[in-house]
């Protein structure tokens, strides 16, 4: 086979970073602003920042972000759902782990009527008795299906063993702590998080960024001057001594889950743009080692993943696989042995530089759309990380050297600083494991 | 409400081997979105041979005549691209959104694939084993796995090509061949049987240069018959329950027909405006009586195809689904007499103004978001390109969703609430709530 000579890859200009403006409002709400005129549409993102108390209290939150919509003073749920769609757009909250985030979108020259809807909501929301107590059923009949699935069993079990006491460890509520959820919990709530202090509102879109600022302030003007809510601190994820694989009984599960991770670090850390290339290089992207190990060269797993999970207190590495049963043993040991290669004899330099051209690559792909910018923006304010970041993650990443990764890797990803935990059939699975693991412990 | 329009023209030509090429220039942004898609999907797979077109996709990303084992996506990622496949009934896509310097590199990887992708033996018994693990995540391990885009078409057709599950019996998969592989390749995956779009920060008449070198001497082959397959109306009214043990409550899907999605694009979208007046949003008829008002369904959705974002680009026949799970309060035939309620009530009554109204800016700005991702734009395009030979219908769509009237909606309800019903039942395998 004559081997054809492949196309160069003609090198781009350096990405002009999106042009951001950043303005305090009254109320200590701060207001960010991209104009991005490439469709005619408006993305919006507000971060309402949550207190370790409602961290650890997931329920009431949860609710909160479904009822919040269940009517206002003026509008019943229906009135505001139809509201919306009349401005070719939706409207809706979510819990992130460090914040409820209230996003929507819209047709761009409907923006003012979009953020004055979200005033109505914001500041008016009447939180009806027998609203809030179909939505906390529907809630806990969701969040049922939701621990019927082996990923969020995994998931849980992996949280408390990586943040222990501290409050991210409890992510989900039980459906019995949902169904006591009340209206006046709520109002209540209300009061601490819907509120503009230390509140951003994102605005990205096909708008001009000064009359933006000004439609803020009228339509959100009102809800800022009276909300206020005191401000909330959150220990600090610490780094934990693994303990023995926790394995989780399923009878008959025809796979096993498996998660393994550590704590990693933050955003704003000068470690994280070489801890960042060396979990590609690891398991990030499909011609990783781990990848290519466990799916290509052995078929064990469908789409084996690490990543590293960012919050305002912490962040943590999770390397994800869905393996077939029989292979649990056989899998775990590849998996723990390509962590162990990476940290302890490091990785190569056309490595890096693929990593490298990837990470700037995929950075750009996902803030080219309005929702991807906005979205990203939201994750970044909610963990604390200033927006700047965008504009300097690229030229960090390409100033990271073969050393500072191989550094990353032994610290961050060595298998003795790692906690194992897996789902599957015991009965199968256990004997398997036990061969690697001095401990195995059935939780 | 005026809605601005920023036009985005796009351009066609066509190969002497018979490759349609679209290409959408947009230089706001320093990528570009590369899609091939082929006119071959899970409809046209062989009998005993179920989920051959998915795994066939796999051994599409395993190298090719100058391109190594797992070095094709090698290439993509470290020029820093991200990629993708999926199959559907009725076609396979293949894309990746790159920096714009390296499009050249992307349109000879897909141009080297089209020609001679590297089907060996090793290959296939690994993504044999590889798409076993997939349906395992996806189907065998989940609560309502393959509920109900694999149970319902079973119920609800009849004959092979559209009955069939798509992912495939083990059974099958493991009998594969690299002869299989070989043929199906021969046969489906030509020139003539693909579109290649490209979307993005491109200048055409370069990249025409670049198609034509790289895939212009791809031998012509002639093209193979697709469907439609077409079946009639169900006689009877069908029923099927099964026990899933992972799932924690009651589910069930209801399964009708509707009018030939080609060549009766206009009146197949109003059976659309039907699922989204039915199910779409807190305010639309289904999900506010039942989730809101009634309380007996956690959640209910109606929608085309059979994932839904497969709605504008398949063949006949399309099912128009209408999805519910319910905590077990009211029974599955109290629950369907309130959707037959509301559908007939559809036919009787029509839509509200308000109602189409909300549908028609629901799809433009839909189109907008679709249009603000060079990816998600060169898929759609390549994409209705196959299907429908007329990529122009991604501009044209919210126009004429805009036009469709409150009596074509009405007459499409009338005709969905006369129709013999196919409903596939999910129980629990206990009635425990935790």
């Amino acid at each position: 086979m004559t081997t054809v000579t492949r196309p160069a890859i003609r090198d781009l200009a350096p990405p002009k970073p999106p042009s951001i403006s950043s303005i305090e409002l009254s109320g200590e709400m701060r207001l960010i602003v991209v104009h991005k005129p490439s469709v005619p549409l408006a993305e919006i993102r507000l971060v309402l920042p949550l207190g370790s108390e409602q961290i650890s209290n997931p329920a009431a939150p949860l609710v909160l972000s479904e009822s919040l919509f269940a009517g206002t003073e003026d509008l019943d749920r229906t009135e505001i759902a139809s509201a919306v769609e009349r401005l070719g757009g939706s409207l809706g909250a979510h819990v992130d782990r460090d914040a409820l985030i209230v996003g929507g979108s819209a047709i761009a020259s409907n923006l003012s009527r979009l953020l004055a809807l979200l005033e109505d909501v914001l500041a008016t929301a009447t939180f009806p008795v027998s609203e809030v107590t179909a939505d906390r059923s529907r809630l806990a009949d969701e969040v049922t299906i939701a621990l019927s699935r082996p990923e969020t069993i995994a998931e849980e079990i992996f949280d408390e063993a990586i943040y222990g006491n501290h409050p991210y460890a409890t992510r989900i509520p039980r459906p019995t702590v949902l169904r006591r959820v009340t209206s006046p919990t709520l109002r209540e709530l209300r009061k601490k998080v819907v509120s503009s202090r230390g509140a951003t509102l994102v605005v990205v879109g096909d708008t001009d960024p000064k009359k933006v600022t000004r439609t803020v302030k009228d339509t959100l003007g009102n809800w800022a001057a009276y909300s206020r809510r005191k401000s909330t601190t959150l220990s600090r994820v610490r780094a934990i001594e693994p303990g023995p694989l926790q394995l989780r009984d399923r009878p008959g599960a025809v796979q096993s889950n498996v998660r393994i991770g550590g704590v990693a670090p933050a955003r704003t850390s000068p470690d994280w743009p070489a801890t960042a290339l060396a979990s590609l290089v690891t398991g990030g992207m499909f011609t990783s080692r781990l990848v290519t190990n466990l799916r290509e060269r052995n078929g064990y797993a469908y789409s084996p993943r690490l990543r590293i999970h960012h919050g305002r207190a912490g962040s943590v590495s999770t390397f994800v696989a869905d393996v077939a049963t029989d292979v649990t043993g056989a899998a775990l040991n590849e998996t723990l042995f390509e962590f162990g290669r990476v940290a302890s004899v490091g990785i190569e330099q056309d490595e890096l530089d693929a990593a490298r051209r990837y990470a700037i690559g995929t950075f750009l792909t996902s803030t080219a759309t309005q929702a991807g910018l906005a979205s990203t923006l939201a994750g970044l304010l909610a963990d604390g990380v200033d927006p700047e970041y965008l504009a300097t993650y690229p030229a960090r990443l390409s100033r990271v050297t073969l050393s500072e990764v191989n550094r990353a890797a032994r610290q961050y990803f060595a298998p003795s600083q790692l906690t194992t935990i897996v789902v599957g059939d015991a009965r199968i699975v256990f004997p398997q494991l036990e061969i690697l693991k001095e401990r195995v412990e059935l939780v | 409400v005026p809605i601005q329009t920023k036009a985005r023209s796009f351009e066609r030509a066509r190969l002497d081997n018979g490759l349609q090429v679209v290409i959408s220039p947009d230089r706001t942004v320093p990528l570009v979105g590369v899609a091939v898609a082929y006119d071959v999907g899970w409809r046209s797979e062989p009998e005993g041979r179920t989920g051959f077109a998915h795994l066939f996709e796999h051994m599409m990303f395993q190298g090719s005549r100058n391109v190594g084992k797992v070095e094709h996506i090698r290439l993509v990622e470290s020029s820093g691209g991200v990629f993708n496949g999926h199959t559907l009934p009725d076609l396979t896509a293949y894309y990746e959104a790159l920096p714009s310097g390296a499009l050249e590199l992307a349109l000879f990887l897909e141009a080297d694939r089209m020609a001679a992708p590297a089907i060996t033996e090793e290959n296939l018994r690994n993504q044999i084993a590889v798409v076993e693990e997939e349906i395992k995540v996806n189907v065998l391990n989940q609560p309502y796995g393959g509920f109900p885009w694999i149970t319902l078409p079973e119920l609800a057709f009849d004959t092979y090509p559209n009955s069939h599950n798509g992912y495939g019996d083990f059974s099958h998969l493991e009998k594969a061949s690299v002869e299989d592989a070989v043929d199906f390749h021969a046969r489906y995956y030509s020139p003539e049987n693909a579109v290649l779009a490209i979307a993005g920060d491109c200048d055409p008449a370069e990249v025409m240069g670049l198609v034509e070198r790289y895939f212009g001497p791809i031998p012509r082959v002639a093209t193979p018959a697709h469907g439609p397959w077409p079946e009639a109306p169900l006689a009877k009214s069908r029923r099927k329950t099964y026990k899933d043990p992972r799932a924690p409550q009651p589910a069930f899907a209801v399964g009708l027909r509707t009018p030939d999605p080609i060549a009766e694009f206009d009146r197949y979208l109003s059976y659309s405006i039907v699922a989204s007046v039915l199910a779409s949003g807190d305010a639309s008829r289904l999900r506010s009586r039942l989730v809101h008002t009634e309380r007996t369904v956690t959640d209910v959705s109606s929608r085309l195809g059979i994932f839904g974002e497969d709605a504008i680009i398949m063949r006949q026949p399309v099912l128009f689904q209408i999805i519910v799970f319910h905590p077990g309060i009211a029974g599955t035939d109290d629950i369907l007499r309130v959707v037959n309620d509301e559908v007939s009530r559809l036919a009787d009554e029509g839509p509200t103004q308000d109602e189409l109204d909300r549908v028609a800016i629901g799809w433009r700005s839909g189109f907008w978001r679709a249009m603000d991702s060079v990816l998600q734009r060169s898929v759609t395009l390549a994409s209705l390109e196959v299907i429908h030979r007329r990529a122009e219908l991604m501009d044209e769509i919210p126009g004429r969703i805009a036009e469709i009237t409150a009596g074509d909606v009405a007459t499409a309800a009338a005709d969905l609430a006369s129709q013999k019903q196919a409903v596939v039942e999910v129980r629990p395998a206990t009635g425990r709530r935790p």
